[in-house]
């Protein structure tokens, strides 16, 4: 027995299917937009995102982006995350069928220490598998029965000749869901929840380094609202969520312009799309379902001329900013810096990856570089899943 | 070592026996010929000469490349270059352990170390050294000078023999690399008691060229100076004692004012110094190389080599006569029609060789009726027929009308033939040098596919190129054009040195096994850098080599 499969079986005590194993994503892209069209936030009303209450409309950043072209850029890191998931088989558990998924997760910050050299920083790479809650013959000790069971797989032959490992056994809620489909997006969840803490702690370790400064700050790939964000009430952790994120941009290439909202909470996606190149929008502070008592400051910038582009919305970027001080909380940003990262994201504009990505106009190329890094570092599909 | 990247092989561009790409870093400095070492399985190392160098980003097309300049500004600034690498494609050339399997992806590629080059290369241990230049790889801190080694009996027998330099005037120093090998020659058989003896007869075609290579190099401005202590330091590196050519002795044409058929400017003084003679043609001696005077005539129904043949061997009236102007009137009468009983032999074509033959023998002053050995006079068959070992004759033809020029080159070729095939009867067998290496520049006019099939030169060299690596007769010619040369010639050189030359010339097939790399860099060599191709050699070598020391005129 040196295949991942009977193992499991032997182990679970159940059947499995031998089904089709395929790769579960439909494009290998980011979820962001799947995400933020779910992404429950509203509005902080009567309250500014920046010190400049005078701004109504956009602003142009172009004078600041010429002048600051030659200095040193403002972002020093990028970190981006992406994950790869495959369905491997089917799982008999009390009659029920539940889907077996694995994936790979890679989750890389690359550094730009000059304008040639660009490197990685730190790179998380792990294989795992998501099973449902109920595989695990014993109710109380589940936790030990997956972390053993993780063990017993890395001891297979065939993962060992492989020169791989898995990280964790990831589990999903088998509690009745209406379509046998939904068990697969949980799944899949579950590992893009991984994904995410990879993403958080390298924060954590870049913070912890000291390596994020008023001089060398983040762009993350994605909103910064994590969905398994700290609660209100875990102040410990909240105080420790917004340290790590002090100077962390979140800039998210697709986002549902239906929940762009301004001050007063209407829709303003037709300003978004209006936006002139290298305008931004005002700063709106919006407060998170997810993230307890936290607020973002979030504005638009648009970084391609229209002309240019497929979509009123290509080319434009939203930039997300934990608010920090209770200054900040209270009158918002200082405009003042608000433009200098926006002059920083729109100087980050080229290079572009124009026929690699079909997101070019929003995409950033040192993002794009971190994110062509971490997919190389991706075991083959066919590799991958002939190790089950 | 300094690892400089990894082996790639893709589904695309895979490994193969005889080829591998790794990547660099885009700003590492490596040319073509540099050699780079691989691990490989077995604890074994494969070596590689780097033949192409590409650079490559993720650049999809070119319109990318615009749009990152915001839509073809000029002016638009990034703070991210482009990633990009280089990639590098090298042959194999060796395997420590004769192991010859692809290398294997992501293999650490390194540079060598000298040791390593010359395994590579095929360098080490070398049998029968002779220095032929050195070879520089890398660039600063990494860079390393390695001196190359001839196997002698690749270049001058008895394995392989003959040297084909080539490359355009001037910029490819065809002369001065042919000078440097024999200096290296003369040099090794001086120094050593070797079974074998070596001596050497250049030709002077051009200028003063080789009109004072026993004097040493005179050097006024700073510049020469400095350049020629570096010329002696390489030739020690290399080996060579730093002196000019010894025993050297040179040949003029006769004319009663010296001066007026040589461009040498020290002619007396050589004279008085014992080591310069002048050289005539005397009827009765040199009538049997009379054809060599017509060789460039184009004979189809070869009535000027009947006429050659009448003369040489005295039929009819042509027994009688000793001196060349008598020579030539006794043609004259056969010229005049009726006045020639021979029946094979139209009086047009009499008159044909009159013309021809009274042109070159008015021009020149070379053809007389008697020489004086006092008067430090020689005829040049005598002079080669007791060429003594380690000697250098310098024959100067430079300012001699073509047709003389071939008819002496001919002329010594076959004196050399001659000494060497034992049909001189007053000469020891081991007196004789086992070796005698000739030296022509200007091969073209020679040995060119344009020569008349049947021109007496050409069977002579033609004659040596393919006999006379067994007889001790080596020749080391230049020329120009490459793809002018007769493919007999060329094919018999086992050596073959490649100077600078143009787009046109490498394109003909004689360049077709050149990889396109060394092509375009064959256009861009600089002066004093050759690319070498000889049987020990497991592939082409971009070699230098030091500026010759002797006596250089540079108004030529």
């Amino acid at each position: 027995m040196d295949k991942i499969l009977p193992l499991l079986e032997s182990e679970t005590e159940k059947t499995c299917y031998k089904s089709l194993r395929y790769c579960a994503d439909e494009e290998l892209r980011l979820p962001t937009l799947s995400y933020d069209e779910t992404q429950a936030f509203t509005v902080v009303k009567d309250k500014h995102g920046e010190t400049d209450t005078t701004l109504k409309t956009t602003k142009p950043i172009s004078t600041i982006a010429k002048t600051i072209i030659n200095d040193e850029p403002l972002f020093r890191y990028f970190l981006d995350g992406s994950r790869r998931t495959y369905k491997i088989d089917d799982i008999e558990i009390n009659r029920r069928i539940y889907p077996i998924m694995a994936g790979q997760i890679g989750v890389a910050c690359c550094e730009r220490k000059t304008a040639s050299q660009f490197k990685c920083a730190e790179l998380e790479n792990n294989l795992v598998l998501a099973l449902p809650t109920a595989s695990s013959p014993d109710f109380k000790n589940s936790e030990q029965f997956f972390n053993s069971l993780t063990n017993k797989i890395n001891q297979l032959k065939r993962v060992e000749n492989a020169s791989v490992q898995f990280s964790k056994i990831l589990t999903y809620s088998s509690a009745v869901q209406e379509d046998n489909n939904k068990y697969e997006q949980l799944g899949i969840a579950t590992i893009q929840d991984e994904m995410v803490e990879c993403e958080k702690k390298i924060v954590s370790y870049l913070h912890k380094k000291s390596l994020l400064s008023q001089s060398g700050y983040l762009i993350k790939d994605g909103s910064l609202q994590y969905t398994n964000s700290p609660k209100s009430g875990d102040y410990k952790e909240l105080t420790k969520y917004r340290n790590h994120y002090r100077c962390v941009i979140g800039v998210s290439k697709l986002f549902n312009p239906e929940l762009c909202k301004d001050k007063s909470g209407k829709s303003n996606a037709d300003k978004i799309a209006q936006l002139l190149l290298y305008h931004r929008t005002p700063v709106f502070m919006y407060q998170s379902e997810r993230v307890g008592n936290t607020n973002f400051a979030i504005w638009y910038v648009r970084i391609r001329d229209r002309k240019h582009t497929e979509s009123p919305f290509a080319g434009v970027l939203k930039l997300e900013k934990i608010l920090i001080t209770d200054d900040e909380n209270e009158n918002g940003l200082d405009s003042a810096e608000v433009d200098l990262i926006t002059a920083n994201i729109i100087n980050e504009r080229n290079p572009v990856c124009y026929g690699k990505d079909s997101r070019w106009a929003n995409h950033l190329y040192p993002v794009y570089l971190t994110e062509s890094f971490i997919k190389s570092k991706y075991l083959s599909d066919i590799h991958f899943l002939n190790l089950f | 070592m300094k690892q400089i990247g990894k082996i790639l092989a893709t589904e695309k561009v895979p490994t193969t026996i005889d080829e591998f790409f790794f990547w660099t870093d885009k700003e590492l400095i490596l040319k073509p010929f540099d050699v780079v070492r691989v691990t490989h399985i077995k604890e074994s190392v494969t070596f590689g000469v780097v033949e192409e160098i590409s650079h490559l980003t993720d650049n999809t097309s070119f319109l990318a490349g615009y749009i990152s300049s915001d839509f073809g500004d000029v002016s638009a600034q990034a703070y991210t270059q482009r990633i990009g690498m280089n990639y590098v494609k090298a042959k194999v050339v060796a395997n420590s352990r004769d192991i010859y399997t692809p290398v294997l992806d992501g293999m650490p590629v390194s540079l060598a170390d000298e040791d390593d080059v010359k395994k590579a290369l095929g360098l080490k241990d070398i049998k029968n050294p002779l220095p032929c230049g050195y070879i520089e790889m890398y660039e600063a801190p990494d860079n390393i000078t390695i001196p190359v080694n001839f196997n002698s009996h690749f270049l001058i027998g008895p394995e392989g023999a003959h040297l084909n330099i080539s490359g355009i005037s001037g910029l490819a120093s065809k002369t001065s690399y042919a000078m440097f090998l024999l200096k290296a020659i003369q040099d090794q058989y001086l120094k050593e008691s070797q079974k074998e003896s070596v001596a050497f007869v250049f030709l002077n075609v051009k200028g003063r060229d080789l009109l004072a290579i026993d004097e040493d190099f005179e050097a006024f401005t700073k510049d020469e100076q400095e350049e020629y202590q570096h010329s002696i330091d390489t030739h020690k590196m290399l080996g060579i004692t730093p002196t000019p050519f010894k025993n050297v002795k040179y040949f003029y044409p006769y004319s009663k004012d010296v001066y007026s058929s040589t461009y040498g400017k020290d002619v007396k003084n050589q004279m008085t110094q014992g080591k310069a003679e002048q050289y005539k043609y005397i009827f009765e001696d040199d009538k049997e190389s009379l054809d060599l005077l017509f060789s460039n005539i184009d004979d189809p129904n070869q009535t000027m080599e009947s006429i050659v043949n009448v003369i040489a061997t005295g039929q009819g009236k042509f027994a009688d006569i000793t001196t060349w102007t008598d020579l030539l009137s006794e043609i004259k009468e056969h010229t005049t029609a009726g006045n020639t009983k021979d029946k094979e032999i139209t009086v047009l074509s009499w008159r044909k060789f009159f013309r021809l033959f009274r042109k070159t023998i008015e021009k020149t002053t070379i053809f007389q009726n008697s020489y004086k050995k006092e008067n430090k006079e020689t005829r040049l068959q005598e002079a080669i027929k007791n060429i003594r070992k380690n000697d250098a004759f310098v024959i100067d033809i430079a300012k001699l009308d073509e047709e003389t020029q071939g008819f002496v080159f001919g002329d010594v070729m076959r004196a050399i033939y001659d000494l060497k095939l034992g049909q001189i009867d007053d000469r020891e067998e081991s007196d004789i040098p086992s070796k005698i290496i000739i030296f022509i520049d200007e091969l073209n006019k020679y040995g060119s596919k344009d020569v008349p099939k049947n021109s007496p030169i050409l069977r002579q060299l033609l004659d040596i190129t393919e006999r006379g690596r067994s007889l001790g007769i080596i020749l080391f010619a230049a020329e120009q054009f490459k793809s002018d040369i007769h493919d007999r010639v060329k094919g018999n050189c086992a050596t073959h040195a490649y100077g600078r030359t143009n787009a046109i010339e490498v394109s003909k097939s004689d360049y077709q096994f050149v990889p396109l790399v060394y092509k375009s860099m064959l256009t861009r060599l600089k002066q004093g850098e050759y690319i070498l191709q000889n049987p020990i050699f497991r592939s082409l070598l971009n070699i230098k080599f030091p500026k010759p020391l002797y006596k250089q005129f540079k108004n030529g």
